[in-house]
C-alpha cells in the first residue's frame, strides 16, 4: 500500500454530456477508519462511488485501491477485490428470500456460508424472516438485508449510500453501533449521508463536495465552521 | 463481381439511399418517442405500420381516390389505436420491468397481425398509382420514392416543429428527459403517455401508407419496419430525436449501398449485423445519446 | 408430500415409457410433439425465465439444429442419434457466437438483437443453397423410426426439466436470478453477469438443437419457413410464460396445457390460435406475471423451487 492508503482517488473526473458530474476529485482514505462524504444534492457523491467501484467509468483521473489501479475494472472485479457497496435506492434481489440475498454473493462453502449468512440475520434480527421473499420486507428491513449483504463478501473497504436515509431512530442506531464495529475489526468505510448528526457523530475526517469538487476536507468540527462549506450548502 | 461501379450509379445509390431514409427516419422517431417517453420498446410498431398500409390499400381500393390523401385517414385512425392500446394495456407495464414491456407489445403485435391475416388474408395487395421515374441526368428517380420522400420530410419536420414550439411537444419532451421532473412541474405524465404513443402510432400508420404505394402489402410486412426503425434510433442515440433523422438516412444509405454488392436478401441481415456493431462499439449511439 | 410426488413422477415416466406399445401412429406423433414442445419451452425458461433476457430468436437454434442434423443424415451418412446431439452441438457454436456480443446489451437491446437473429438465419440458409437445399429445402433418406424418436424426444424433455431441476435449486441458478432482478446489484456484489449470462444461453441452445434435430429426422424434409417460423418461438414463449416461467414445472405444465388445447381445437384456425396466443401473452403479463404455477404458489404458499 502506498502512503499506507487503502484508497486513493487521484483527479477522478466524470462528465455526462455537457455536464461535469465530478471534476478532478482527489481523496485518500487510511485503512481502519471511518469516512464522511458530504455535498448538496448533485454535488457527485453517488457518481463518485459509481466511479471508484467501475459501475461508472471515469473519463479521466485514476483510483488506486491498496496501490494498485482499479479504475477500469469491471464491477463484479472491483467487488471481488474486496470493495463492497450499498445503493441509494435499495437494491436486495426481490424475489430471492432474505437468506438467499446473502448466499448468492459469496462463493463460500454453502454451509459455512449459511451459517454465516444466518449469524448475520440474527445480529440484525431478521432471522425469523430469513424465508421471506426479500420484497416483501419493509423498507427499513430491506436496508438492513442490503447492509448486511455487503457484509457476507468481508469487503475491507465498504462504500455506504446513505445507509439512514427513511431508517427510524432506533434501527438506526443499531446501524451505527454496527458499523462502529466493523471499524474496530480494521474496516475502512466511507459513508455518504445527509444526515449531519450522523456524519458529525460517526466520521473522523469528511470530505465535502460541491459541483463535483472536493472544497474541503477535515474534522467534522472543523468542516462545519468552514465558510465554504456554508457557503455550498445555504449560499444560493 | 466484376462490375465497374461508375460514379452515376453511386449518385444513385446515394440518392435511393436518402429517399428510403427520410421515410425510416419519420417511421422510427414515432418508436423513438415511445421509448424516450415510457421507456418502453414497442414492438407493436411495425405492426401499426401494417394497418396504416392497409388503410391505404382499402381507401384506394373502395374509394378510388388518390391515396396520399388517406393520410388523413391511416394517421388519425393509426393515432386513436394508439392512444386505446396505450390507455388499456402498455399503461400498466410503463413502471415495470422492460422485460414486461416487450413481452406486451410482443403479444400486442402478434394479436393484431393475426386479426389482419383474418381480415384481410395474408394475399399479397398492392396499390398501382404511380409508376415510373423522372430521369435527371443519368439517375432515376422513382415518382413514388420521390413523393414519400417529400411526404415524409414534411410530416417529420411538423414532427419536429411540434415537439420544439408546442406547449404539449415541450412537455413530451420534458417527459422524455426525466418523468418525475416533469411530474414535479405539474406535467400530466400519463396524458402525456397516451399523446406520445398516439402520434408515434401516426407517424408509423404514415410509414405504412406511403409504403403503400410502393410495395406488396401483407399481414407481417411490418415485423421488418420495427427492426429498422430499432436499428435507426440506435444509431441515433436512445432518447435523442434529431439523431434518428440521422440514423435513418444512414440506414438508407447503408441498405442502398450494400445492395450495389450484395443480394437485396443478404443487405437485410446488412441491417443486422449494423446493428449488433453499433450496440457493441457505441451503444450510446454515432450522436451520442443516453445509454440505457 | 415428497414422496407421493415422486411416486407420481416414477409412475407417469414408466406409463410414458409403455405407451408406445398401445398407441397408434397418430397418439405417438401427438405425444412426440409434445415432449418437443415441454424441451423447447423449458429450455427458453433456461436463459428468459431465470434471467430475464427475452430470447425472441431462440428457434433459430431449432432451425440450426435441423439442418446441422439433416445436413448430417443426408450428405454423410450418419445415423440420427449422434447427428442429433451433433445438432445441439452446432446450436450451442451457433449461441457462443451470437452469445458473445449479444449478452453485453442490456436487456432490450439483446431482445431486439435476438428478434432480427431469425431473418438473418433464414437469409444465410438460403444463401448457402448448395448444403442446404436453400429455399426447396432439404429431404431426408426415408426411415420409419417414430417410435424411438419417441423416446428420443421424451429423453431430451426430461434432461432438460433435471437440468431445469439442478440450476434453480442451486446457487448457480440463484446467480442467474440476480440477473434477473438487478443486474448492476449483481455486479456490485461480485458477480461476473456476463458470464452467468452466457453460460445461461448456451446451456438454453444445446436442447432445442438437439430436438430439431430429431424433428429434421422425424419429419423427413425441412425448409427455411418451417423450422426458422417465429411461431415456433412465440409457441415456446407462451407455453413457458403461461405455465410460469423461473419456475422447473411451469414450463412442462404450460407445454401440456397449451399444446393439448392446441391440437384440439386451434390447430384448426391458424390465425385465431396465433391471436390468442397474442392475447394469452398480453393476458399473462398484465394478469399473471409468474404464469399459473406463480398464482398457485402464492395460493397455497408452495416453494419458489417448482
Amino acid at each position: 500500500m502506498r502512503d499506507g492508503h487503502i484508497l486513493e482517488i487521484r483527479d477522478v473526473t466524470k462528465r455526462f454530456g455537457g455536464v461535469t458530474a465530478v471534476n478532478r476529485c482527489s481523496l485518500a482514505l487510511a485503512p481502519g477508519k471511518i469516512y464522511g462524504l458530504i455535498g448538496p444534492n448533485g454535488s457527485g457523491k453517488t457518481t463518485l462511488f459509481n466511479c471508484i467501484t467501475g459501475l461508472t467509468p471515469r473519463d479521466e483521473g485514476e483510483v488506486r485501491y491498496k496501490g494498485e489501479r482499479i479504475d477500469g475494472l469491471k464491477p463484479h472485479r472491483v467487488a471481488r477485490r474486496g470493495i463492497g457497496r450499498t445503493f441509494q435506492i435499495i437494491r436486495v434481489f426481490p424475489e430471492l428470500t432474505a437468506l438467499e440475498n446473502l448466499l448468492v454473493v459469496t462463493r463460500e462453502p454453502f454451509e459455512a456460508a449459511r451459517r454465516r449468512a444466518q449469524e448475520l440475520l440474527r445480529f440484525v434480527t431478521l432471522d425469523r424472516l430469513q424465508s421471506e421473499y426479500a420484497g416483501n420486507l419493509s423498507y427499513g428491513q430491506q436496508k438492513l438485508l442490503e447492509f448486511i449483504r455487503v457484509l457476507m463478501t468481508d469487503p475491507e473497504l465498504i462504500l455506504l449510500d446513505e445507509p439512514a436515509a427513511g431508517v427510524n431512530r432506533t434501527l438506526l442506531n443499531e446501524l451505527l453501533v454496527a458499523i462502529t464495529r466493523l471499524r474496530d475489526q480494521g474496516k475502512t468505510i466511507l459513508i455518504v449521508e445527509h444526515d449531519m448528526k450522523v456524519v458529525m457523530g460517526l466520521c473522523e475526517t469528511v470530505f465535502v463536495l460541491d459541483y463535483g469538487e472536493k472544497i474541503a476536507e477535515g474534522p467534522p468540527g472543523v468542516i462545519q465552521a468552514d465558510e465554504r462549506v456554508i457557503e455550498a450548502y445555504f449560499g444560493r | 463481381m466484376g462490375v465497374t461501379i461508375t460514379p452515376a450509379m453511386v449518385g444513385q445509390v446515394v440518392i435511393s439511399g436518402l429517399l428510403a431514409g427520410a421515410l425510416y427516419s419519420m417511421v422510427a422517431l414515432g418508436l423513438a418517442l415511445i421509448y424516450g417517453v415510457m421507456r418502453v420498446i414497442n414492438i407493436a410498431h411495425g405492426t401499426i405500420l401494417m394497418l396504416g398500409a392497409y388503410t391505404t390499400f382499402w381507401w384506394f381500393h373502395l374509394l378510388g381516390v388518390n391515396p396520399y390523401l388517406s393520410l388523413l385517414a391511416s394517421m388519425p385512425l393509426m393515432f386513436l389505436l394508439g392512444v386505446l392500446l396505450q390507455w388499456m394495456l402498455v399503461t400498466r407495464v410503463v413502471d415495470a420491468p422492460e422485460l414486461s414491456s416487450l413481452l406486451l407489445t410482443f403479444g400486442i403485435s402478434i394479436a393484431l397481425v393475426n386479426v389482419a391475416q383474418l381480415s384481410f388474408t395474408s394475399d399479397l395487395r398492392s396499390v398501382e398509382f404511380l409508376t415510373g421515374a423522372f430521369l435527371v441526368g443519368p439517375i432515376a428517380l422513382s415518382k413514388s420514392r420521390l413523393i414519400s420522400f417529400a411526404f415524409a420530410v414534411v410530416i417529420t419536420l411538423l414532427a419536429f416543429w411540434f415537439l420544439q414550439k408546442t406547449k404539449l411537444g415541450k412537455a413530451i419532451r420534458a417527459t422524455s428527459q426525466s418523468s418525475e421532473v416533469a411530474m414535479v412541474c405539474g406535467i400530466n405524465v400519463q396524458r402525456i403517455n397516451l399523446y406520445a404513443f398516439g402520434i408515434a402510432s401516426a407517424l408509423a400508420a404514415a410509414g405504412g401508407s406511403l409504403v403503400a404505394v410502393m410495395i406488396a402489402i401483407q399481414p407481417e410486412m411490418g415485423q421488418v419496419y420495427t427492426f429498422k426503425s430499432f436499428l435507426v434510433i440506435v444509431l441515433g442515440g436512445a432518447g435523442n430525436y434529431p439523431g434518428a433523422l440521422l440514423g435513418g438516412m444512414l440506414l438508407g444509405l447503408v441498405e442502398q449501398l450494400s445492395s450495389l454488392f450484395l443480394t437485396t436478401q443478404v443487405s437485410e441481415a446488412v441491417a443486422y449485423v449494423l446493428l449488433v456493431l453499433v450496440l457493441l462499439l457505441r451503444p450510446t449511439g454515432l450522436l451520442g445519446g443516453r445509454a440505457t | 408430500m415428497r414422496w407421493a410426488f415422486l411416486v407420481a413422477l416414477v409412475g407417469g415416466l414408466l406409463l410414458l415409457a409403455l405407451y408406445p406399445m398401445v398407441a397408434t401412429g397418430y397418439g405417438i406423433q401427438f405425444m412426440l410433439q409434445l415432449f418437443m414442445w415441454v424441451a423447447l419451452a423449458q429450455s427458453w425458461n433456461l436463459v428468459s425465465g431465470l434471467t430475464g433476457y427475452v430470447s425472441f430468436g431462440h428457434v433459430a437454434f431449432f432451425g440450426t439444429g435441423a439442418y446441422a442434423g439433416a445436413i448430417l443424415v443426408t450428405t454423410h451418412g450418419w445415423h440420427w442419434g449422434p447427428a442429433s446431439l451433433a445438432a445441439g452441438v452446432a446450436a450451442v457454436i451457433l449461441a457462443l457466437i451470437i452469445g458473445y456480443p449479444c449478452l453485453r446489451l442490456k436487456g432490450p437491446y439483446f431482445a431486439i438483437a435476438m428478434l432480427g437473429l431469425n431473418e438473418v438465419m433464414r437469409v444465410l440458409v438460403s444463401y448457402f443453397e448448395g448444403l442446404t437445399g436453400g429455399g426447396s429445402g432439404l429431404s431426408l433418406p426415408t426411415l420409419h423410426a417414430s417410435g424411438q424418436i419417441y423416446y428420443a424426444m421424451g429423453l431430451a424433455a426430461i434432461a432438460v426439466t433435471a437440468a431445469a431441476y439442478l440450476i434453480i435449486t442451486s446457487r448457480f441458478g440463484l446467480r442467474l436470478m440476480t440477473i434477473r432482478e438487478d443486474e448492476i446489484a449483481a455486479e456490485a456484489m461480485g458477480i461476473d453477469t456476463a458470464r452467468y449470462k452466457l453460460y445461461a444461453f448456451l446451456l438454453s441452445a444445446f436442447v432445442p438443437g438437439v430436438v430439431g434435430g430429431l424433428f429434421a429426422r422425424d419429419q423427413g424434409y425441412i425448409e427455411p419457413i418451417s423450422v426458422f417460423a417465429l411461431l415456433t418461438t412465440i409457441t415456446m414463449i407462451v407455453m413457458a410464460l403461461f405455465g410460469g416461467k423461473g419456475t422447473i414445472w411451469g414450463p412442462v405444465l404450460g407445454a401440456v396445457t397449451l399444446f393439448v388445447f392446441q391440437e384440439l381445437v386451434w390447430a384448426r384456425f391458424l390465425y385465431l390460435h396465433q391471436i390468442l396466443f397474442g392475447a394469452i401473452i398480453v393476458f399473462v403479463v398484465l394478469l399473471m406475471p409468474r404464469g399459473i404455477l406463480g398464482v398457485l404458489q402464492e395460493r397455497y404458499r408452495l416453494p419458489r423451487t417448482l
